[in-house]
């Protein structure tokens, strides 16, 4: 599913710049849910932001799913991300001026997947999916933050994407919604999307089927966990 | 479903336009406005430009006429007739007459026809009474009644060169749309059949031979050719032919000015569209500034960055659309006034009102695209950002910081946080500005102008008879109460002769307008005093030298100092050499040489064809009295006055002429001024709303609300004091330009340059009002938000 082969970042300013991401090479199935941690600064953002198509690799190589991100144009990249990319955001960043509801149709129209009245029968099920369908004629900021996170994971799903990136998602949740929030996320790998997370918090980590740990730009171990895609099991083992 | 099904991007726009109200009210005023203008200027030009053709061309304007001394009659037209290119050949004759109006006499053009039902040149149309006259009635062009104060059924009472002055009837009244307006020359226009001439005392015999050509499109030198060839040919018949005038052809006596008027009117009214532009590209820009953000995020979702564009540009082309419907029927009615107006100016009757297509799709297509056009680089750049960019940035961050040195007082690093942003402001504040400083200086120049016309002149009235007088009557005049001087001057109307060859001069059927004459004030005259060009002023013991004023040197450019020049008096060539050039405003050409060599060449008995008076009079009222007691004097040694006028006329027909392009010189400094408030006020309330997250921080570390507002407001007077100095640097070539456009229009010389303090002053206070009216209220308003409301807004 997501192949990164040395994979380098480094931001301009400075002296020389600064180099995020050294090297890194990786390959990820489809399918499971991968939590990427480490120590702040460690690149865990780069990288997720190089998956998504969000940022541009200074060398190296990104595929999902076969296509290689790291040669879209941009509005070829733009559109390639709308419809298989799904990115859920650590402050939710939902539109303020728009519904709920509709926050979850843009995408549809940005991509012109589906014509405006099946788009908002979609949109309706799919926060029904997330379990916020009573928030959908609202303003998001008359939300709860969780209850905003999951709308925003249901705009995230709008356009079926096969992937789904997520930087720090429960960033700003108290821990039982941040739980709710990663099970919901951990549905969704097993219904057979990809699901790459970043966190910072071990507890959640755990709800994933892999672990990619980064340390100064490069892939410092990766370990997968007892939980099985297909397992009925959804309790994650506190090891 | 209840709504209407909007995709969710366009509802997001929509939202957007909703939270902006008031700023978008300002742009769509701005646009407006400046579409107005456009509109009415436009509007008004396509009116006056087919009315043109109605009115004046109406008239079948004869392309020549031939002055023949010794009468047109049957042989003289047959010879005409039978010239190749001719069409219509008619006499007419032009008579400068008085017309007894209470106590005076005041001018009146006898215009002479041999058959009213036939006109074939020159026509004119009756409007009322009697067509054709009764004999020994005059009709009377309608502008003139209030001059002869005399109207249908009337009777006035003519005088002409050689008759007594008889009482005519006014049988009828008609519109010369080839005329310009009685009212504005200060003449009476009469319209007469030859057979009254007797009536009058004067022979009934026409001098003049007007001629129209087949080719209605011929231009000045086939005219002249052909001109030139009827004289030839009549002058083989025995026929003399003592001058050829061509006016321009095709063109309204005003005609150029009027254009002129409308060119710089529409200039004016697509810099201010221009900068109502400016205006919304500022505007959008903070509003992009603000969604950047919103912007990242909708990337994310799969927006292209021109599906993006094309939203913001969507919503910039709405907007010009509503202003353009808005403005459409406002930039009708004001065609409507404009060309009213200048129709007044020009004589004619609009006959048709409409306004054609193409105005209005210029003005549809100018109110969209200019501010597209402008706008085009903001939404570029906000939709151009990465996604990373975007994402990460926030609020009213700057765009660049790192060159702003913490040296640098605070509200000057403020304004500097946005260049883009403070540059376009900066820019629509001092183009407003400096078009507002223009117009006017360019008023004040005007003014300081016709202020010459009485620095250069220290007489206030003169005299004209038909024929030289004696010395003696200047001896006679002298002696009257009331009079501080009187010199007696030679005059004789002339043109720059051609040896072997008929004058042709460019003067219109009125005499006055584009003529030339030559002057001979006696040696060392205190009456004038113009500016020197050029080379000198006449001396006692020249015999030979002549001094054009600027309107007659720029007859005949290229012409220098110490050439040779020929000038045809009373139909006689004479040569002269060019001594000087001086400056003389508000006079048609005129060439001076000295009174004795003028004497001897004219070959008149008496040297005095002109009288100029200088009289005690501060009044109006006690000048019209000295010209009577002047008038009577004349009367009783028997001198016939053709004319006689105080000054003051002179200034009052001028400010007249174009005092309509003053007035809408200020009508676009309002405008102009408008927009640009406008534009200061939208930038303003939308730096205030951007920071207001950062004032509530700055109450947070113990600010008050009065030190949040006095930052805002030095900030916003900084902006409005940097552009004041830009307006005033960019005025200066500005009233250069205009100066020479205006003053070529209305002098024939560049109008004085002036900047003038007032204006300067009134801007900066203007500047200064809407800094604190647009900055204040929203500074207040932030500033009294407490500190949570104002970190929730962002
Ligand atoms: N736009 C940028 N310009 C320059 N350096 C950057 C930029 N973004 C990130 N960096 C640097 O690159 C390194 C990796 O950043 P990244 O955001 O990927 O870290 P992270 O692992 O996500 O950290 P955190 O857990 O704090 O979010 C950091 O040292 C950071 O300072
Ligand atoms: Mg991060």
């Amino acid at each position: 599913m997501i192949q990164l082969s040395h994979l380098q970042k480094v931001y301009s300013g400075g002296q020389g710049g600064f180099r995020a991401l050294a090297d890194v090479d990786l390959t990820l199935p489809a399918g499971e849910f991968v939590a990427i941690v480490g120590k702040s600064g460690s690149g865990k953002s780069t990288l997720l932001n190089l998956v998504a198509g969000i940022d541009r690799p200074t060398s190296g190589t990104v595929h999902v799913a076969g296509t290689p991100v790291h040669a879209l144009g941009e509005s070829a990249l733009a559109a390639w991300r709308g419809r298989h990319v799904g990115v859920v955001f650590q402050s939710f960043q939902l539109l303020p001026t728009l519904t709920v509801l509709e926050n979850v149709m843009l995408p549809m129209d940005f991509c012109a997947t589906l014509p405006v009245a099946r788009a908002r029968v979609r949109a309706m099920e799919l926060l029904e999916e997330v379990g916020v369908a009573d928030q959908a004629p609202k303003l998001p900021s008359s939300l709860s933050g969780g209850q905003q996170q999951r709308a925003a994971i249901a705009r995230a799903l709008a356009n079926d994407p096969a992937l789904l990136v997520a930087d720090e998602p429960t960033g700003n949740l108290d821990s039982q919604t941040a739980e709710t929030v990663v099970r919901l996320l951990a549905d969704l790998a097993r219904q057979g999307k990809t699901v790459l997370m970043v966190t910072h918090e071990k507890d959640l980590s755990a709800w994933a089927d892999r672990i990619v740990t980064l340390a100064d730009g490069r892939v410092a171990g990766q370990r997968q966990t007892k939980n099985q895609p297909a397992g009925a099991a959804a309790e994650p083992s506190h090891a | 479903m209840r709504r209407l099904p909007i995709p969710p991007r366009w509802k997001k726009l929509l939202q957007d336009l909703r939270a902006e109200k008031s700023r978008l009210i300002l742009m769509l005023a701005a646009i407006a406005v400046s579409l107005l203008a456009v509109g009415a200027v436009m509007g008004a030009f396509a009116v006056l430009s087919r009315e043109i053709g109605v009115n004046y061309l109406g008239t079948r304007p004869a392309s020549a006429t031939l002055e023949i001394p010794a009468g047109v009659d049957g042989r003289v037209l047959e010879v005409a007739r039978s010239q190749p290119g001719i069409a219509v050949a008619e006499g007419r004759d032009v008579l400068q007459a008085r017309a007894r109006v209470g106590e005076d006499w005041r001018p009146l053009l006898l215009f002479v026809v041999e058959d009213f039902r036939a006109l074939q040149v020159n026509t004119f149309t009756p409007t009322a009474g009697a067509w054709p006259p009764p004999p020994g009635g005059m009709l009377v062009e309608r502008t003139a009644v209030p001059v002869l104060a005399a109207g249908l059924g009337g009777r006035v009472r003519v005088r002409t060169a050689h008759g007594p002055g008889v009482e005519l009837p006014v049988s009828g009244l008609v519109h010369d749309p080839g005329l310009a307006p009685a009212t504005q020359e200060r003449s009476g226009y009469g319209y007469i059949a030859r057979e009254t001439l007797p009536l009058l005392g004067e022979p009934a015999v026409l001098h003049e031979l007007r001629i129209t050509l087949a080719d209605a499109q011929a231009g000045l030198p086939a005219i002249e050719a052909c001109a030139a060839g009827l004289a030839k040919a009549l002058e083989a018949e025995g026929r003399e032919v003592h001058e050829i005038r061509v006016p321009p052809p095709r063109q309204h006596p005003h005609q150029r000015q009027m254009q002129t008027i409308l060119f710089m009117m529409l200039a004016f009214s697509f810099m201010a569209l221009g900068l109502s532009g400016v205006l919304v590209a500022t505007s959008l820009s903070a509003m992009l500034a603000r969604q950047v953000r919103e912007i990242g995020v909708m990337k994310t979702l799969g927006a292209t960055a021109s599906q993006l564009a094309g939203m913001y540009a969507a919503l910039v082309a709405a907007l010009g659309a509503v202003a353009v419907v808005a403005a459409l029927p406002a930039g009708y009615g004001g065609a409507q006034v404009l060309a009213g107006a200048i129709a007044d100016l020009l004589n004619f009757t609009l006959t048709a009102r409409g306004v054609p297509w193409w105005v209005y799709a210029v003005q549809a297509a100018a109110g969209i695209l200019v501010p597209l056009a402008v706008a085009a680089l903001p939404i570029r750049q906000a939709t151009r950002l990465s996604v990373r960019q975007a994402i990460e940035r926030h609020g009213a961050s700057a765009d660049a910081l790192g060159a702003l040195s913490p040296r640098l007082p605070w509200p000057l690093r403020n304004a500097l946080r946005r260049p883009a942003r403070l540059a376009l402001t900066v820019v629509l504040l001092a183009g407003g500005g400096a078009m507002f400083m223009t117009a006017l200086n360019v008023s004040a120049g005007w003014e300081r102008n016709v202020a010459k016309v009485y620095e250069t002149r220290h007489y206030d009235i003169e005299v004209r008879f038909h024929e030289a007088q004696p010395e003696t009557v200047a001896e006679a005049i002298q002696g009257l109460p009331g009079v501080r001087a009187v010199e007696a001057w030679g005059y004789s109307p002339s043109a720059f002769s051609r040896p072997g060859q008929v004058d042709v001069v460019r003067t219109y059927p009125d005499r006055g307008h584009a003529s030339f004459s030559v002057m001979a004030p006696p040696p060392g005259t205190q009456l004038i005093r113009f500016p020197v060009l050029a080379g000198r002023w006449l001396r006692e013991d020249d015999r030979d030298a002549v001094v054009l004023n600027h309107t007659a040197a720029a007859a005949r450019p290229g012409l220098r100092i110490g050439d040779p020049l020929n000038l045809s008096l009373g139909g006689k060539a004479t040569t002269w050499r060019l001594a000087g050039i001086v400056e003389e405003i508000g006079s048609p050409g005129a060439a001076y040489v000295t009174d004795h060599a003028f004497a001897r060449l004219a070959g008149t008995r008496g040297r005095a064809r002109l009288l100029r008076i200088a009289t005690e009079a501060t009044t109006p009222e006690v000048r019209q009295h000295r010209i009577r007691a002047i008038e009577r004097k004349l009367a009783e040694v028997g001198a016939g006055v053709e004319t006689a006028w105080p000054l003051a006329e002179l200034r009052t027909a001028m400010a007249d002429h174009i005092s309509i392009l003053i007035r809408s010189l200020a009508a676009m400094a309002v405008v102009i001024a408008t927009v640009g408030a406008l534009g200061l006020s939208s930038t303003m309330g939308t730096s205030v709303l951007e920071r207001t997250r950062e004032f509530a921080v700055m109450k947070t570390l113990g600010a008050t609300p009065a030190r949040v507002t006095r930052q805002v407001v030095q900030e916003a007077l900084f902006m409005g004091a940097l552009s004041w100095v830009a307006a005033l640097l960019l005025s200066v070539p500005l009233t250069a330009w205009l100066d020479a456009l205006i003053g070529r229009l209305g002098f024939v010389a560049p109008l004085p340059f002036i900047l003038s303090a007032g204006p300067m002053a009134l801007w900066l206070g203007i500047l200064g009002l809407v800094t604190l009216a647009a900055t204040l209220l929203p500074a207040r308003r932030a500033a009294s938000l407490s500190v949570a409301e104002a970190l929730v807004r962002l």
